[in-house]
């Protein structure tokens, strides 16, 4: 197993359990043993969890990639305390970023829902074409790629947040604007969408929506 | 790091290699190896997984030879055990 | 020892142990209780250690023995060890053992001994307290070592903060008791100890008092910029001897000179001495014994044509045994011998070996999950630091644990007995070792579980030694707690492990070798005398690479006669297939079953082989610098070489050459050395000096890099009126052309480092020692056989130390200067060293693949073609299924990286082994009941 293995999953899992940091050890960038420089994609793994780790509220630093040989354990401790040292800085999971901790846990739930769009999106429009540290900062942290990242993730993650309530109890659009903390005209408008998909349906008797 | 004695690779084809080192009731064998240390160990890997009967010979009370005692190898620094 | 090859009779003596190997667990207990203190051996008698112990912690065997200064032994006083020992191991009975044996051929690795420095007083060792040499400084930076790793000084235990390393101690000296050749070795350990220790001791200054820098080997150029350009280390080109010691504070008085300052003294609180490598202390008696010849120097005496092989047929020599050797040419001369011994015993293969049974695999796949875990002691590794006891208490408590205990050795043999017996006892179906990392015992403790009748895919091992206790030796409660947290996790794994079947690959026993060199050809003899078919694949119209080229060497090998004899061997050996003018078009397949297509003399040729051993040598750089091209008087080293054999007068019988060393490389565009100049220098000066004494030669260089017992023929050149003037890159000589008396000459103006002056040299001819390059078609081949590169486009072997032979790719192998540049007699033991292991493959029917592969659930697959974009072995391809087009995974091509498992949109593509179930439990594991309960605690408090 390499580390290009480590699934944004993985990642998203872990915090969606309460764990206050992420500590991901992959081998040294350009010195891959095989041929296959899977570390790479661990490294765009990990952007990408950050982007979504800052959208829902949360620091991205609590999510770090370093990168080291099985000969360099020294470095791997010196690592380790230094990342722990920056959690404890952080403090615990959304409560040090004020939010609620059951929400932000919801919503890397909504998340964690998304990885297999994630996966579509990072093969069609996130893919790196040179595989050098340089490049991957440059391409991962442009405006260009914020921007695009902010849209469509904003955008899925509510549908995604959405059908997550839906699963518990049919609501209606202003139940959901509430509890999601949305724009109405927003979260109609994803209502729409999402009909149209059929994923959910309209219930005209309670006037609301539930799960198609 | 580094405190496991032989070459991981070494350790790893000696767990199931037909290899009898030192002693063994029955004394014929195809090839004798003089010295236990990383250059007599592979000479009995190799010969074993290659289907010879090997009796390897060393005169401390490990094999693992001077190579043993190094704390890492140049150039990448790897554990030398 | 007597006998003949084929039929040895050798008769062994083996000292007694005092201890039964069988009976003995390794648990240490008669060390803790023996009251005699003793040096220790293993860590240089810096040390003590007892009179019964083990020889190291990870030694094999684990079982302890008992030396000399045991009081028993002496006169039969003391008896404790064998009352503390609760398995009867101690036997004060044992006696010398002698055994016969018999065997076909021998194998004499008899390595070195570290020079010892003791004998000569002016380098005051074992006088002078902090006069250490570099073997002692190995076990002081060793976690293992007499101080754990710590450096300090045996005299006041205190950190060393100014140290200084003095190189060639021993070596290159013909003084008495020292040795005139190189160790070759010690310039590149010295630069690694300068960089551990400044790893580990940022603020100690460390001084390096060298002569020549001898970075010879493959990346030992970038290893020595890497130390050099650390801060607070000089490196200071000086002889350096030892003043004094300085009473009060014990620190030594080191006596140099330089060049801008002349003669100066300075105190340091440790020296170490980087002493060189002797022969084996026993070099006579082996010698005497085995019947087999010795060099001036104490090493086996060699044929430069095959240095492995003795003068007794049958007997033969690898390792350092050879001449003053590193890690790599150890291991694979190593192979070498196997391959040669392999020649000679072809006829009685597998007929003593025998293969090993195991017990019919139990079928558990309806059973619930009953896990069985063993926390291991390591010695006092984990056990002085995590409370094994309570992780044994707390593993029962986990679910689907149905037993758990603790172990001293979990490794050890008698342990993994115990867990095979357990196994069946308790009916337990997976298995948790909490030890060290499954880096490397991973396979041993899947052996016990094939021995206890389970799948060896049931095991987990969590890593409490290098994750827990190595790190946490100060926070015992908080490593004891993080030890529970690792054995929760890998439980959680452990339930969601599957069975997983390796299955046997049939192996086509042909062999493919690119390159008809002389590696190319010594392998592809040395497997076709194995028995196999060998197709060899030559690009050029006839065989012999660059050799054809070269015609003496410092061994004094006529080059040409020993090429012609090899071609015609090749030729008259009816097993190996050659195929001339021929280029590689494609390459398929894997590991036992390869095609590859080739074109040769005009003709598509298709040839399936089992290995491929790719020897493709490299080439000559072309010099753009010193009038190379401009002027008929300059040549490159190989083509004076060339001259001298074809008896050119102009050349011969010129009144004054100069040579140039390091053109092309050792500068940015190649960052290394290219290993074989300084000695080609060297051997064309005195082919030149012998034709004619009078010539006036120059050899104008940055290092001379005569290692080995080339040495000895650098001082012969030197003796012989051969002079050697230093440059460095920053002030290169410069050339050009000029008349003198009437005739053409060349002018060499160079800096005279030690004058401080311009010297300006006239000559007749100029030669320069051009750097050796990779091959045209390093790329293309590496690109077909899906093999890499090193920074310096050589070809990139598996592990630099202990498979210099083999590429990462499974079933390709590499010899020769396609792998780095070398002498014809290295790359004659390395193409040995190939053949040796390609047998490993060939002599077998079948080899094994891996179970922890991918694998396509058919039904959730959309034929994205996500997952083949993502392999990087060209192990998944689109397959027409009655579903329709899905992905299908090569299981013998699959590395088991897992990256097409990150990359399905559907997760139908799932890595064994690391399935999402599995490690999504182990994930959540790490979540313990307590951060919940905090957790909830916390939002009440908000509330």
């Amino acid at each position: 197993m390499c580390s290009g293995r480590v699934d944004l999953e993985f990642m998203l899992r872990a915090f969606s359990k309460g764990q206050d940091g992420v500590f991901i050890g992959a081998c040294k960038l350009d010195e891959c043993n095989y041929v296959t420089h899977g570390n790479y994609d661990a490294l765009a793994n990990t952007y990408l969890t950050k982007k979504i780790l800052a959208h829902i509220g949360l620091n991205p630093e609590r999510l770090r990639i370093n990168f080291m040989t099985g000969a360099d354990g020294n470095l791997l401790a010196e690592y380790t305390d230094d990342f722990t040292k920056e959690i404890k800085k952080l403090g615990p999971l959304g409560r040090s970023e004020g939010l609620d901790v059951n929400k932000v846990k919801f919503k890397l739930e909504a998340a964690r829902k998304l990885v297999p769009y994630m996966r579509l999106l990072e093969r069609q429009r996130l893919r790196v074409p040179v595989k050098s540290k340089e490049a991957y900062a440059q391409f991962f942290e442009s405006k260009e790629i914020n921007t695009l990242f902010d849209e469509i993730f904003s955008e899925k993650l509510a549908i995604s947040q959405i059908i997550l309530l839906l699963g518990e109890k049919p609501l209606s659009t202003s139940d959901i604007s509430e509890i999601l903390n949305l724009n109405p005209s927003e979260v109609s408008r994803h209502m729409k969408s999402s009909s149209r998909q059929g994923l959910v349906k309209y219930d005209e008797t309670q006037k609301c929506y539930a799960l198609a | 790091m580094g405190n496991d004695i032989l070459p991981k690779e070494i350790i790893q084809q000696f767990s199931d290699s037909p290899v009898s080192i030192n002693m063994g009731d029955k004394n014929f064998g195809d090839v004798m190896v003089v010295g236990g240390g990383v250059s007599g160990i592979q000479a009995s890997l190799d010969l074993a997984t290659a289907g010879f009967k090997v009796y390897l010979v060393e005169k401390g009370p490990s094999i693992g030879g001077h190579m043993a005692q190094l704390d890492k190898t140049f150039p990448t620094n790897d554990c030398s055990m | 020892m007597e006998g003949k090859k084929g039929d040895f009779n050798v008769s062994l003596k083996t000292k007694p142990r005092y201890i039964i190997e069988d009976k003995c667990t390794g648990c240490t207990t008669c060390v803790q209780y023996c009251p005699v203190h003793y040096p220790d051996p293993f860590n240089q008698d810096i040390s003590d250690n007892k009179a019964v112990h083990v020889y190291f912690s990870q030694a094999i065997p684990l079982v302890a023995y008992i030396d000399d200064s045991c009081l028993r032994l002496k006169d039969k006083k003391c008896d404790i060890c064998s009352g503390v020992c609760k398995t009867g191991a101690i036997d004060f009975r044992q006696t010398t053992k002698k055994t016969d044996i018999n065997v076909g051929a021998i194998i004499l690795s008899s390595g070195i001994t570290p020079f010892d420095p003791s004998a000569k007083e002016e380098y005051g060792y074992k006088t002078m307290q902090n006069v250490v040499t570099s073997m002692d400084y190995e076990r002081l930076l060793s976690s293992t070592g007499p101080f754990e790793g710590e450096v300090l000084r045996t005299i006041d235990k205190k950190h060393p903060k100014k140290i200084a390393w003095i190189q060639c101690v021993g070596s290159r000296r013909v003084t008495e008791g020292d040795n005139s050749y190189c160790s070759g070795v010690c310039c590149t350990y010295t630069q690694k100890q300068v960089i551990l220790t400044k790893h580990h001791y940022e603020d100690v200054q460390c001084t390096i008092f060298h002569n020549d820098i001898r970075s010879f080997g493959k990346d030992f150029e970038r290893y020595f910029q890497r130390a050099e350009q650390l801060p607070g280390v000089e490196f200071i080109r000086s002889y350096a001897s030892i003043e004094k010691e300085i009473p009060e504070t014990r620190n030594v008085i080191v006596r140099y000179a330089t060049a801008d300052d002349g003669v100066k003294r300075e105190e340091f609180d440790m020296v170490v001495l980087s002493i060189g490598l002797n022969p084996p202390a026993a070099y006579k008696e082996i010698s005497e014994k085995f019947g087999i010849e010795l060099n001036s120097h104490g090493f086996s005496k060699s044929d430069s044509s095959n240095p492995i092989k003795t003068n007794r047929p049958g007997i033969f020599v690898s390792g350092a045994f050879l001449g003053p050797t590193d890690v790599p040419e150890s291991v694979f001369t190593a192979s070498g011998a196997s391959a040669q011994t392999g020649e000679l015993l072809d006829y009685r293969r597998d007929k003593l070996a025998k293969e090993r049974v195991y017990p019919i695999e139990r079928d558990v796949s309806a059973e619930e999950p009953k896990i069985g875990v063993f926390v291991c002691h390591c010695g006092a590794n984990i056990s002085s630091v995590v409370n094994v006891p309570s992780t044994v208490d707390y593993a029962r408590t986990l679910p689907n644990v149905v037993y758990a205990t603790e172990q001293i050795f979990s490794c050890a043999t008698n342990s993994a007995r115990e867990i095979t017996d357990l196994a069946i006892e308790k009916g337990f179906n997976r298995v948790v070792i909490a030890a060290c990392s499954p880096r490397t015992l991973e396979p041993l403790f899947r052996d016990t579980l094939r021995e206890a009748g389970l799948n060896q895919y049931y095991l987990d091992m969590a890593n409490i030694r290098e994750h827990c206790s190595w790190v946490h030796a100060k926070q015992k409660d908080e490593a004891t707690q993080k030890a529970h947290d690792i054995v929760r996790m890998s439980v959680a794994r452990a339930g969601e492990l599957e069975p997983l079947l390796e299955f046997d690959l049939p192996v086509n026993k042909a062999a493919l070798v690119v390159g008809g060199g002389i590696g190319g050809m010594t392998c592809a003899l040395s497997i076709a005398k194995q028995g196999h078919e060998v197709h060899l694949v030559e690009k050029a119209k006839d065989l012999g690479g660059m050799a054809r080229r070269l015609h003496t060497t410092l061994e004094k090998l006529d080059v040409q006669t020993y090429l012609d004899e090899l071609i015609h061997k090749v030729y008259q050996n009816p097993l190996i297939h050659i195929s001339h003018e021929a280029t590689i078009k494609e390459v398929s397949g894997y590991l036992g079953n390869f095609t590859t297509t080739i074109e040769t003399e005009g003709r598509i040729k298709t040839i399936k082989h089992g290995v491929s051993v790719l020897a493709i040598g490299a080439e000559e750089y072309k010099p753009s610098e010193y009038l190379y091209g401009e002027s008929d008087k300059v040549f490159t080293h190989l083509e004076l070489g060339e001259e001298i054999a074809r008896g050119n007068k102009a050349i011969i019988n010129a009144e004054s050459l100069v040579m140039i060393q390091c053109v092309g490389c050792r500068n940015e565009d190649r960052n290394y050395c290219s290993r074989v100049c300084c000695g080609h220098a060297v051997k064309n000066a005195l082919k030149l000096k012998e034709k004619n004494p009078d010539m006036r030669i120059y050899i104008i260089f940055r290092d001379m890099r005569t290692y080995g017992f080339r040495e000895d023929a650098y001082r012969e050149a030197s003796e012989k009126g051969v002079q050697f003037i230093r440059y460095t890159p920053e002030d290169k000589p410069l050339v050009e052309k000029a008349k003198e008396g009437g005739k053409d000459v060349i002018r060499v103006i160079v800096p005279d480092l030690i004058l401080g002056q311009r010297l300006e040299l006239t000559a007749d001819v100029l030669s320069l020692a051009a750097a050796v390059i990779p091959s045209t078609s390093t790329n293309e081949i590496a690109s077909h056989f899906k093999v890499t590169l090193s920074p310096d486009e050589f070809f990139k072997e598996a592990h630099v130390k202990l498979k210099p032979v083999e590429f990462a790719t499974d079933g390709v192998f590499l010899c020769g200067t396609a792998h780095y540049p070398k002498h014809i007699p290295e790359t004659i033991n390395q193409a040995y060293g190939a053949a040796g292991r390609v047998l490993t493959l060939l002599s077998k029917d079948t080899v094994v693949a891996s179970g922890s592969v991918a694998r396509v659930n058919d039904y959730d697959c959309v034929a994205c073609g996500a997952c083949i974009s993502a392999c990087t072995y060209d192990a998944i391809e689109f397959r027409d299924t009655p579903k329709g087009k899905k992905a299908f995974v090569n299981p013998i091509l699959c590395k088991g990286d897992g990256l097409c498992n990150t990359k399905c949109p559907t997760n139908a593509i799932m890595l064994k082994h690391f399935t999402n179930a599995a490690l999504l439990k182990q994930i959540d594991a790490a979540v313990t009941s307590k951060d919940i309960l905090e957790q909830m605690d916390a939002v009440l408090e908000e509330a």
